[in-house]
């Protein structure tokens, strides 16, 4: 009696097993219809039973600000959607400044000797805005609409600086260490010595 | 930057390198030299009357005596007694006497036998002494074991004996004879003291005058003169006078050397003996050789040498008729042969040493007692000997001291060469460095591929390596031997293929050539006679194997540097030449030799010098520092004569090896100050002797242009002035006497550093131009250096100067400085010698971080700067430093008196594992880890699979 294969499961039952499909980007900006209220804004534990949307499990702010609009969608016109969008980016461009006072108290605490700490500090500290200035645009791509679009190259100018700011600590605390060849004994290795056009031997023995 | 601050400051602040006792007879070798010993003042003695082996006490023609022990040739103990006005020294020793009495010139000194320290000494006005000789007799009134000695001084027109007390030095008393007569000898029996002096007769011949003088009050008791039949012609005609024997003697020859005449001092009788001469030769030399004891068989022996060799014979002496009589002859030997006289107790024994054997006779038979063969016979000719024989039953044993022609002697124990002592090389005037040849013949490979095609030089690779291939067999037999010694060797790494153990090649003044291996204490790996008599040796060169020898006559020898052989010879020519120029390039790292040229007395060149482009400085004698251009040797481009009064004493230039490894000094705020370099310098010392004055004028060697000068007042021009330039600075050193009020009395060392401008980051008027040039007016023309100087006062005078040279220059420098008074060589280390040490103030941080500290005026050499540590280096005239494969090593050789040799680390040694580093220790750990891991991967992988299994 050899065991047969259990035949294959009822449709209905691999469609209750399976997660349902990720919606798509698009299908995400579509609105819901009027009168349905998605349980999803409501605690990201009983949004997870039901699907796997990411975008609100991550709890980003942006994106439960953006939910929060599509909530009431009538409530808000454009223009002060893109507003409020303005002001948190601002926010975001202002951010690494708050940095700068800790950070450069950090680093006039830390001394100018070459210890595996100071080193570290200082790599860390150029870590951060270099990091920060590649992702510049993936930072604010949240707010960009194409009526903010304009308005946030400021906003990303300003997040630049702030950056450079926090760049220029670091080159300061690193030139305080002595690793930048800005003196003349740094180029003493690759002067050469004058030579002569003529040569003399001598006969003193 | 910080980084290399850092560095630097670590190594300026941490102690300079010191020899450590374990690197002693390692890393440095000595040879203590006495000089030729003088054979008729050498003996073996009982240095106490307690002691039952003796020494070997000798005093050299260079007027050292010392004390070695027969064991190993080490020296014991030694003392320079040469004085001045010369005179040749002369040692006695008596058994059983505490002393040794030891004269040269005007002075006679005695000293402990065993520790050599000093008893009394004594000098005196006019005269030299012509003999001494150690009283026998037992004296009642003598407390002590010490014995008093008897003096003859030889004044202008006088004799004088003196007997010296040997306790005191004091003088007991003193009989003076003013007869005109040449004083030769004295001679003493047990009843009387002799005082033997050369009358002057008719037609140039001499007669024999003895006196005997009464022991005690010195008075005279008798006086003869032996009847000489105008045999004797001057003191160098009288063969022998017996010293101190039962029966004193003395011996002479007729003219023709057909008759031997000995007379017994004390009468009047002369004994005629026939010379037999069979060989058929003529005799060359005639030695009488009597024993020295009084209480000896008055037996003596005449040895008689031809050309091709020699025979002896032996007679007795009858005491109460004063007969001499004819015992027994020894035969005649083909060959050198040399004959010592030894006692025990009353019976003398001579020995016989020829190139085959050793025999041993005893004076009253002609029974040989003892034979031994010899070890292969040596080139160089044996002139004397000394023995000491010791019976065992009736065999004896015997150990002999051969002193050969060349001034080095060794040891013959029962026939085997136990050590020889170099002493020659106490005139070596010339050293270097040998080059070995295998380098070259690589070199020379690699040049030929260098020039070939691609494809050529590729097979040509193939087919060297497949020709190294049949080494491979030796290279794996010898594997496991290196393995094991690498482990268990004294030394980490054996460093000879980093050429820290070339061998030295030493030329004396006497002609002979030694090699030296400086990885065996300096032991001599070969001796050859280079020249027949006395060379001015000029120049030295090493090349792939071989060595040349240019002497100041024009001539010059060529010796393989690996075994001794002349390989070729060139005769005399030309005018005698004051110094001799070695053109040498720099072809990368590895000197090239261009051409040599002879410069003669007045400063010229002796031909013109085209085919190699550059300038010629020299000195002439008279003094003037002369320039010349390759085409022209007659009239100098430039002439450097010092202020009138002053004398050219010395001219310096930097070492032709002189790498610089940084082209300016990093201060502590990180700007430059650059150095100012010019391989063509030039540093001139004059003296005016008159008024005291000593001029230091810094030239440049192409344009002949003073780049910078100090004069000096109160320096004492009898004082040795020391100089040297290295890199961007150079170093001198005087005795000063106070002038004004700000100088000090003493000996002074003063550095001066020069550099291209006084303000950080300033290249001067040059500026960023890649060359510069002596003689164009315009554009880069030379300008003057910004010279910052400080000096120090010494505790004692520096006779030489030279600085430690290295591979690439890295490496801090050291200026090595030859200490005549303290015997040592001492290496002070460059930044101890900075100019720029704050002066009364403690550096700021920044002058810190540079290494600089306070400027004291009393520069107190630190004990880890002597490089001779304990040893006691005497004679030192010159010193020579050379590079190795290994940066941080320096070869220092040190010549002239002793030969000292020594590796110098002046920045410690950075590049060579330390003896901490136990190879033994990494290997076993390695062996641990793979013991444990091959353990432990059988267990953890089952572990994993068990845990895999429950996992499911």
């Amino acid at each position: 009696m050899s065991a047969l294969p259990p035949p294959p499961p009822p449709q209905w039952v691999v469609a209750l097993n399976s997660p349902m499909p990720r919606p798509t980007k698009a299908a995400n900006s579509i609105p819901d219809p009027p009168g349905f209220s998605s349980s999803s804004t409501r605690g990201g534990k009983q949004v997870s039973l039901h699907s796997a949307d990411k975008i609100v499990i991550r709890a980003d702010r942006g994106t439960y600000q953006r939910q929060q609009q599509d909530k009431q969608p009538s409530a808000k016109r454009p223009e002060e959607t893109d507003a409020l969008k303005l002001k948190k980016a601002w926010e975001i461009a202002i951010a690494p400044s708050k940095q700068l006072p800790m950070q450069a108290i950090m680093m006039y605490m830390s001394g100018n000797s070459l210890q595996i700490f100071s080193i570290m500090m200082v790599l860390m500290l150029f870590k951060g805005p270099i990091q920060g200035l590649i992702n510049t645009n993936a930072a604010f791509a949240k707010y960009e609409t194409p009526s903010t679009r304009g308005r946030l190259l400021g906003v990303k100018a300003v997040y630049v600086l702030m950056q450079l700011l926090l760049l220029a600590l670091g080159v300061w605390k690193v030139n305080g260490m002595g690793l930048l060849p800005t003196t003349r004994s740094d180029w003493l290795a690759w002067e050469s010595e004058r030579q002569p056009l003529e040569r003399a031997y001598f006969a003193f023995k | 930057m910080r980084l290399q601050a850092a560095l630097f400051v670590a190594a300026c602040v941490s102690p300079a390198a010191a020899i450590y006792p374990d690197e002693v007879n390692q890393i440095d070798f000595h040879h203590a030299l006495l000089g030729a010993p003088s054979f008729d003042s050498t003996f073996f003695l009982k240095p106490s009357s307690a002691s039952n082996a003796s020494l070997l006490y000798t005093i050299s023609e260079n007027s050292i005596l010392g004390a070695i022990n027969p064991r190993d040739g080490a020296l014991v103990w030694r003392h320079n007694i040469s004085r001045p006005a010369g005179g040749a020294g002369l040692l006695r020793g008596l058994d059983g006497n505490n002393a040794v009495v030891g004269a040269a010139g005007d002075y006679i000194s005695s000293w402990g036998a065993q520790d050599g320290k000093l008893i009394w000494e004594t000098q005196f006005d006019g005269g030299s002494v012509a003999d001494i000789e150690l009283l026998e007799m037992e004296d009642a009134t003598a407390a002590s074991g010490v014995r008093d000695t008897i003096a003859l001084i030889a004044g202008k027109s006088f004799g004088t004996v003196r007997r010296f007390d040997g306790d005191s030095g004091a003088v007991k008393w003193e009989y003076i004879d003013d007869s005109g007569d040449v004083p030769f000898q004295v001679s003493s029996s047990p009843t009387e003291i002799f005082y033997i002096s050369l009358q002057s007769g008719l037609l140039k011949s001499s007669k024999v005058k003895i006196t005997s003088l009464d022991p005690v009050t010195g008075q005279q008791v008798r006086q003869h003169i032996l009847n000489t039949e105008g045999d004797i012609t001057g003191p160098e005609s009288v063969l022998f006078v017996g010293a101190n024997s039962a029966s004193p003697l003395i011996a002479w020859t007729d003219k023709s050397q057909k008759t031997l005449k000995v007379n017994v001092i004390g009468t009047k009788r002369v004994s005629s003996v026939t010379i037999d001469n069979t060989s058929g030769e003529e005799i060359q030399e005639i030695t009488v050789h009597a024993p020295h004891k009084l209480s000896s068989l008055p037996h003596f022996l005449v040895h008689y040498k031809t050309e091709s060799g020699a025979w002896a014979e032996v007679y007795h002496v009858d005491l109460k008729s004063a007969v001499v009589s004819k015992a027994y002859h020894l035969p005649y030997l083909q060959g050198q042969s040399v004959i010592a006289t030894s006692n025990i107790d009353a019976n003398v024994y001579f020995t016989r040493i020829s190139d085959l054997e050793a025999v041993v006779v005893s004076s009253a038979s002609h029974g040989i007692l003892g034979r031994w063969d010899m070890d292969a016979p040596s080139s160089d000719r044996s002139v004397a000997a000394v023995t000491e024989v010791v019976s065992k039953g009736k065999s004896v044993a015997v150990r002999s001291v051969i002193l050969r022609k060349s001034g080095d002697w060794q040891l013959i124990r029962n026939g085997q060469v136990e050590w020889t002592r170099p002493e020659s090389l106490i005139d070596a005037v010339a050293a270097t460095w040998a080059e070995v040849e295998e380098q070259e013949e690589l070199a020379h490979e690699l040049e030929v591929e260098g020039h070939e095609s691609l494809l050529g030089a590729y097979i040509h690779r193939v087919k060297r390596h497949a020709r190294d291939l049949q080494h491979l067999p030796q290279w794996l037999q010898e594997l496991p031997q290196r393995i094991i010694s690498s482990i268990l060797a004294d030394e980490v790494t054996n460093l000879d293929s980093f050429g820290v153990s070339k061998p030295v090649i030493v030329a004396t003044n006497s002609g002979r050539v030694y090699s030296l291996d400086t990885g065996r204490q300096g032991a001599v790996i070969w001796s050859t006679q280079a020249a027949e008599k006395p060379w001015d040796v000029k120049n030295i060169y090493a090349r792939a194997g071989v060595v040349t020898i240019d002497s100041g006559d024009g001539s010059s020898v060529v010796v393989n540097a690996s075994t001794g052989a002349i390989v070729s010879r060139s005769a005399q020519q030309g005018p005698k030449l004051q110094s001799i120029v070695n053109f040498e390039g720099h072809d990368g790292s590895s000197p090239v030799r261009l051409g040599l040229l002879g410069v003669q007395e007045d400063g010229s060149p002796v031909a013109p010098f085209d085919d190699i482009t550059g300038f010629l400085v020299t000195t002439s004698a008279d003094g003037r520092v002369l320039g010349w251009v390759e085409s022209d040797n007659k009239t100098p481009v430039w002439e450097f004569v010092p202020p009138s009064g002053q004398k050219i004493v010395k001219a310096t230039a930097r070492p032709a090896h002189d790498p610089v490894a940084s082209i300016g000094k990093v201060l502590g705020n990180r700007s430059v100050l650059y150095k100012y370099l010019n391989s063509n310098l030039v540093l001139v010392t004059a003296v005016n002797e008159k008024e005291h004055v000593a001029g230091f004028y810094l030239l440049d060697g192409v344009s002949g242009k003073v780049l910078h000068s100090i004069s000096q007042a109160g320096v004492d021009p009898l004082q040795p002035i020391a100089s040297v330039v290295s890199e961007n600075w150079f170093a001198y050193s005087f005795f000063g006497d106070v002038v004004g009020d700000s100088s000090a009395k003493g000996y002074q060392l003063a550095v001066s550093e020069l550099f291209e401008s006084s303000i950080p980051n300033d290249r001067g008027p040059l500026d960023a131009a890649g060359n510069y040039s002596s003689l164009h007016r315009t554009g880069n023309s030379l300008p003057l250096p910004h010279v910052v100087s400080q000096s120090f006062m010494i505790a004692e005078p520096i006779s030489h100067m030279a600085v430690t040279q290295t591979r690439q220059g890295i490496t801090t420098r050291q200026l090595l400085c030859t200490l005549s008074s303290s015997n040592s060589i001492v290496a002070i280390p460059r930044p101890v010698l900075d100019p720029r040490r704050p002066v009364d103030r403690d550096p700021t941080s920044a002058e810190a971080e540079e290494g600089l500290f306070r400027y004291v005026p009393f520069l107190d050499f630190d004990g880890r700067w002597y490089l001779t540590h304990s040893r006691d280096v005497t004679g030192i005239k010159n010193v020579l430093s050379r590079p190795t494969l290994l940066e941080s090593t320096s070869l220092i050789l040190a010549y002239g008196g002793d030969v000292f040799g020594t590796r110098a680390t002046p920045s410690q040694a950075f590049d060579v594992l330390g003896k901490s580093f136990s190879k033994l220790q990494l290997v076993l750990t390695v062996v641990a880890l793979a013991i444990g891991v091959a353990f432990l991967a059988p267990i953890t992988r089952k572990k994993q699979v068990n845990m895999l299994w429950r996992a499911t």
